[in-house]
């Protein structure tokens, strides 16, 4: 087992002294070399989980373990987030290169793997380019090859898709695919599209609204290698309505706690 | 003639790339050429109005005290200037009021610089610190620090130390305060990537804070130059023998505007140089910045 979580709860104080629940009680194991996704309807806490699971954010209650854990056994972990958080006094080199670096490998090799991966998501020759200079796709598969580029055990996604436009995003799925069925890391994804958790994950799991907890377990029997043709497929459209009719009415509850 | 003409233009313009591409040698082409000569055009004449409209100031001023419609006495006319200027310099009394006035104005600058610089990282850094000392400092900040001048005097004489001293007080307040909101208003975003890749403690100080702060560390030397130089030019006013600001002060003590006038203008000249030294470093040192929206 990969990671496990078992009774992870998260309250927050809130400025005006009182408080909220984004978790309440998750439990959730996740196999070494799977995918899976979490989806659920905004605010219900699916960031805060993958964060707790990441240890960026420690748990109110319960415990979390694994070698993704932290503190645990050394696992490497890799995040891929939303906003890209690029470092932009770094060349696009140096960003790629820079997990590598604080774990102390040296330039030589660093840099050999980190032109090594992003020639593998298409951004050789971009190597002195600074973030702001790239497009949205662009930085989003920078910050995909610094996350591959350190080999991590487990990889956190958070919603890494949802900040560029509709047609980029299903090349970056593609290309999250290829890479992925190409290296089998264990991976986390956080999503709020059902089509790219299917297409995506090899299992998906639904999140209730806040307090989050975990509604629906699904696993993805889909062929792989998948394509965005697969989404095409009966199989595909079965998925996709079981797991709408899962979030529906949380994500009506989560309009009415809004 | 004109229909045919018509009905060629719209096809051509149906046909999306192709037609574009075949236009782009031709029309299209001549199109661009006349943007970027316009361009070109309007960026030669921002720099000639802005060297000319000085040139043009100095001339109408020469012309002014020439013909009397100013009292020469008091608005001396440039070419004065410029022989008192030669006067001096051959006399070798502006090059030693310059070199007294950069010296005071850079050891107090570097010197401030250091200590605001470390101060607010560290204010930003440890709250009970900030909490300390942070409203202490910006009440302290409100004080004019030319007004610390007697106070200084008084504790250590007429030598350099109060003059340096005057320099360093504003140089310090200026970079504690900009270093310290550097890390308060810190992208929290960009802390967690850091720490999510492996930085944590000093290196993520050295590999994240630090080059995330640069940026207003740099405006806040850029700022504190200029306020160093008006801080050095007001102490030697009062409590100097020499320098830039006891030369435009004994000048005008002895009633040699001319001089006054050589002073005046060493000074500004040397305002625009450290500033542009400065703007020269931090293009070098952060060239991600500028590399912005090309």
């Amino acid at each position: 087992m990969e990671l496990a979580a078992a009774g992870v709860s998260k309250a927050f104080v809130t400025k005006g002294g009182g408080h909220l629940v984004a978790l309440a009680g998750i439990d959730l194991e996740v196999r070494s070399g799977t995918f899976v996704s979490l989806l659920g309807p905004s605010g219900c806490g699916k960031s805060t989980l993958l964060r707790i699971l990441g240890g960026l954010e420690q748990a109110s209650t319960g415990t979390v373990a694994g070698t993704g854990a932290t503190g645990a056994t050394g696992g490497r972990r890799a995040f891929v987030f939303q906003d890209y958080s690029l470092f932009p006094w770094l060349n696009v080199l140096d960003n790629v290169a820079f997990g590598l670096r604080m774990d102390g490998v040296g330039r030589q090799e660093r840099t050999d793997r980190a032109r090594a991966w992003l020639a593998r998501v298409g951004l050789a020759g971009f190597e002195s380019a600074y973030p702001e200079q790239l497009s949205g796709g662009m930085r989003q598969r920078l910050s995909l090859a610094r996350a591959f580029v350190t080999e991590p055990d487990v990889l956190f996604m958070d919603e890494p898709m949802g900040a560029v436009d509709p047609q980029t995003r299903l090349l970056l799925q593609e290309d999250l695919i290829r890479i992925w069925e190409e290296t089998r890391k264990t991976v986390l994804l956080v999503t709020h599209s059902i089509e790219e958790a299917i297409l995506l994950g090899d299992r998906v799991v639904v999140m209730t609204a806040r307090p989050g907890r975990v509604k629906l377990d699904l696993p993805v029997e889909l062929d792989r290698p998948r394509t965005l043709a697969t989404s095409a497929t009966p199989a595909f459209s079965e998925l996709r309505s079981l797991l709408w009719d899962a979030l529906r009415d949380e994500v009506e509850r989560s309009m009415d706690l809004s | 003639m004109s229909g045919p003409a018509g009905t060629l233009a719209a096809g051509a313009a149906g046909t999306g790339e192709a037609g574009v591409a075949g236009v782009a040698g031709g029309e299209l082409g001549a199109a661009l050429g006349r943007l970027r000569r316009r361009q070109r055009r309007r960026r030669r004449t921002d720099l000639a109005l802005s060297i000319a409209t000085p040139v043009a100031l100095v001339g109408l001023w020469q012309l002014a005290a020439d013909q009397h419609w100013v009292d020469p006495r008091i608005f001396t006319p440039p070419s004065q200037i410029a022989v008192a200027a030669g006067q001096l310099i051959s006399a070798g009394t502006l090059p030693s009021d310059l070199g007294y006035t950069l010296a005071r104005l850079l050891v107090g600058y570097a010197i401030g610089a250091a200590a605001g610089v470390v101060v607010g990282l560290l204010l930003g850094l440890v709250r009970p610190l900030r909490a300390a000392l942070s409203p202490l400092f910006t009440a302290l900040y409100a004080v004019p620090q030319i007004a610390l001048l007697p106070l200084l005097l008084v504790i250590f004489g007429i030598g350099e130390t109060p003059k340096v001293l005057t320099v360093v007080a504003v140089t310090f307040f200026v970079l504690e305060i900009n270093a310290l909101a550097a890390v308060r208003n810190f992208d929290p975003r960009l802390l967690e990537a850091g720490r999510a890749y492996g930085a944590n403690g000093r290196k993520l100080f050295r590999h994240v804070l630090l080059p995330g702060a640069l940026p207003q560390i740099f405006t806040g030397l850029r700022v504190s130059i200029a306020l160093g130089l008006v801080v050095i030019t007001a102490t030697e006013f009062v409590a100097s023998n020499n320098g830039l600001g006891f030369l435009v002060w004994n000048s005008w003590q002895l009633f040699q505007p001319d001089q006054m006038y050589v002073g005046l203008v060493t000074i500004a000249v040397v305002g625009v140089l450290l500033t542009a030294v400065i703007t020269l470093v931090e293009r070098l040192a952060l060239p991600w910045l500028h590399h912005r929206h090309r």
